[in-house]
């Protein structure tokens, strides 16, 4: 009960921070005015024309992208949430960067305005992350109600988070130029492409084949046979000892330990590069609980998504609230729309398509973002089209 | 989007002049913008839900299932099992979570619209928070009063036929209804 006062205390303060986040309309409603009224006039590559119909986030001129665009692309990355995964958080970034051009607006006041074209990068990271973060709210609530929380792993987690979401928009925000920015994501990209690269190897795939032939086996072996977890099923998690080098818990009766450290550190880079490049981070979080602490999924599932959600939601607030940085809520709106569509197009398709050609299909597509944006961030040009 | 503004705002105005008390109006007609928004949400992934309400049960039962072979393997303290089946669990979780995320923006997204909207109505009106020099925006509100109207809706919502219908899926199959 005491732990569960605390959930609703952590799950507060998150809520009161987008609250809070989002009151900041007026701050970055004049940080944008006054960037954009410091911007050369004119209707020359680099200025803002005052008469031009107003555009993204109401800059007159600034890209103004079909509805259709933004309903598809949406239905694009809710079809890859729903039948692939993670890669949905990288494709949205693909949508505000190149697709409705704000990447490539953002450049063009690079050297009459870095002010302004910093304010639109930054954008487009805060954007990127609440497609993820109002979603992984809903994610941790239902977790929350399952009872499938681990305190001291979610404290550890979320400080790491916390610390790493306010202090990554503190140094970076109004710094980054969108040339690095790309690079970084492209660099990102294409770490995710190799390791669904891997998970389509015979290498990978023996992997995959041999668990689940060992989870098979176990399941035939043991089914009906009345393996006596139901009495330790009801004491659930049990937290025994919680130090500052060792937490332990039992779970089903078997006791499980970690050095506080390890989701501390694991919380903070993680949230740190999801904050950076301005994704979910929840594909990271789960195996590296899973894997790394080698915790079992019943505790990972839901602490994961409460670490996702916090640290979504302290790297916002960061971005709009200290430093100001403006998003386009109604666009996002358009994009949540398609989202949904392509939340139920998945299930329909994947059922024809096997998941392996689905994973080759996104390693060809993160090899082609990867490479495409890693060499126009860092080399000015992209040496694939369309980028 | 300003077109969409412009095309909706005699009309969303219409809520913010009901009693002609300025403050009052405003608290009441952000509410029932948040109301609104909190109702087409829920319509709308009660609608997914229906359509893909077989892609949710088996991802579900995967997760279930594995979950259920790791428990029991670390019941017997069988480490090998264990670390196959959690893996097979880490596969299906992730699957799930995602697909729920991709399905959670059919109740967000009206809310999005109403934000903007505001954003574009009252850009000019700020609130001064009590005992600070703090103001706070429009948006501020519509939060608070967003979550107030989630809270209000979910006690009234199976009073509704459609929602009925779903909470009866969703108790044949054994689950309860975490939206």
């Amino acid at each position: 009960m005491k732990q569960h006062t605390w959930l609703i205390v952590v799950m507060a303060l998150a809520v009161g921070f987008t609250a809070v986040a989002l009151t900041v309309d007026n701050a970055w409603a004049g940080k944008l005015e006054d960037a954009i009224a410091k911007t050369p006039q004119g209707t020359e590559k680099g200025q803002i024309d005052s008469n031009a119909p107003k555009g993204f986030m109401g800059i007159p001129g600034g890209p103004s992208a079909f509805l259709g665009w933004a309903i598809l692309w949406g239905a694009w990355v809710g079809w890859i949430f729903s039948s692939v995964g993670a890669f949905g958080g990288i494709m949205a970034g693909v949508g505000h960067i190149t697709v409705f051009g704000l990447g490539d607006y953002a450049k063009t006041f690079k050297d009459t305005n870095p002010v302004l074209s910093k304010l639109l990068t930054d954008s487009i990271r805060t954007s990127n992350q609440y497609l993820v973060a109002l979603s992984a709210l809903i994610s941790s609530t239902t977790y929350y109600r399952m009872g499938r929380l681990v305190l001291p792993l979610g404290v550890c987690l979320a400080a790491g988070g916390i610390t790493a979401g306010l202090l990554i928009p503190y140094l970076t925000a109004g710094k980054i130029n969108l040339s690095a920015y790309v690079g970084y994501f492209g660099i990102t990209v294409l770490v995710i492409g190799c390791f669904l690269f891997y998970e389509t190897t015979p290498r990978g795939q023996a992997g995959k084949k041999a668990a689940k032939e060992a989870a098979a086996a176990f399941e035939k072996e043991h089914m009906g046979k009345g393996v006596a977890t139901t009495n330790h099923a009801a004491d659930g998690v049990q937290v025994k000892q919680w130090g500052a080098s060792k937490v332990s818990f039992t779970f089903y009766g078997v006791e499980f330990s970690f050095n506080p450290i390890i989701p501390l550190v694991g919380g903070f880079v993680i949230n740190a590069i999801s904050s950076f490049i301005g994704v979910g981070g929840g594909f990271l979080y789960v195996p590296f609980l899973t894997s790394i602490a080698g915790l079992p999924m019943y505790i990972v599932a839901g602490t994961s998504a409460l670490a996702v959600f916090v640290g979504m939601i302290s790297s916002i607030y960061g971005y709009m609230f200290i430093k100001g940085v403006p998003v386009d809520l109604a666009f996002i709106g358009v994009e949540l729309i398609g989202i949904a569509i392509g939340s139920v197009l998945g299930p329909m398709t994947s059922k024809k398509i096997p998941d392996i050609w689905l994973k080759r299909l996104f390693v060809v597509c993160a090899i082609y973002v990867g490479v495409g944006y890693t060499t126009k961030g860092f080399l000015g040009y992209s040496i694939f089209p369309g980028m | 989007m300003e077109t969409l503004n412009i095309l909706v705002d005699p009309y969303l105005i219409q809520l913010f002049r009901i009693t002609g008390y300025t403050f009052a109006d405003f608290l009441m007609g952000t509410f029932l913008l948040a109301f609104t928004a909190v109702v087409i949400g829920e319509v709308c992934i009660g609608a997914v839900f229906l359509m893909n309400r077989q892609h949710i049960a088996a991802t579900t039962d995967d997760v279930v299932r594995y979950q259920k072979v790791s428990d029991d393997a670390l019941a017997v303290g069988d480490k090998e099992a264990y670390a196959a089946s959690n893996k097979m669990a880490n596969d299906a979780f992730g699957k799930s979570f995602f697909s729920q995320i991709a399905m959670s923006a059919a109740s967000l997204w009206p809310v999005f619209f109403i934000g903007g909207w505001m954003q574009y109505r009252f850009a000019d009106v700020e609130f001064q928070m009590l005992f600070t020099d703090f103001t706070v925006g429009v948006l501020c509100p519509l939060v608070a009063l967003y979550i107030a109207a989630r809270l209000v809706f979910k006690r009234i919502k199976y009073r509704l036929p459609f929602f009925r219908e779903i909470k009866k899926i969703l108790d044949s199959q054994g689950r309860p209804d975490h939206r």
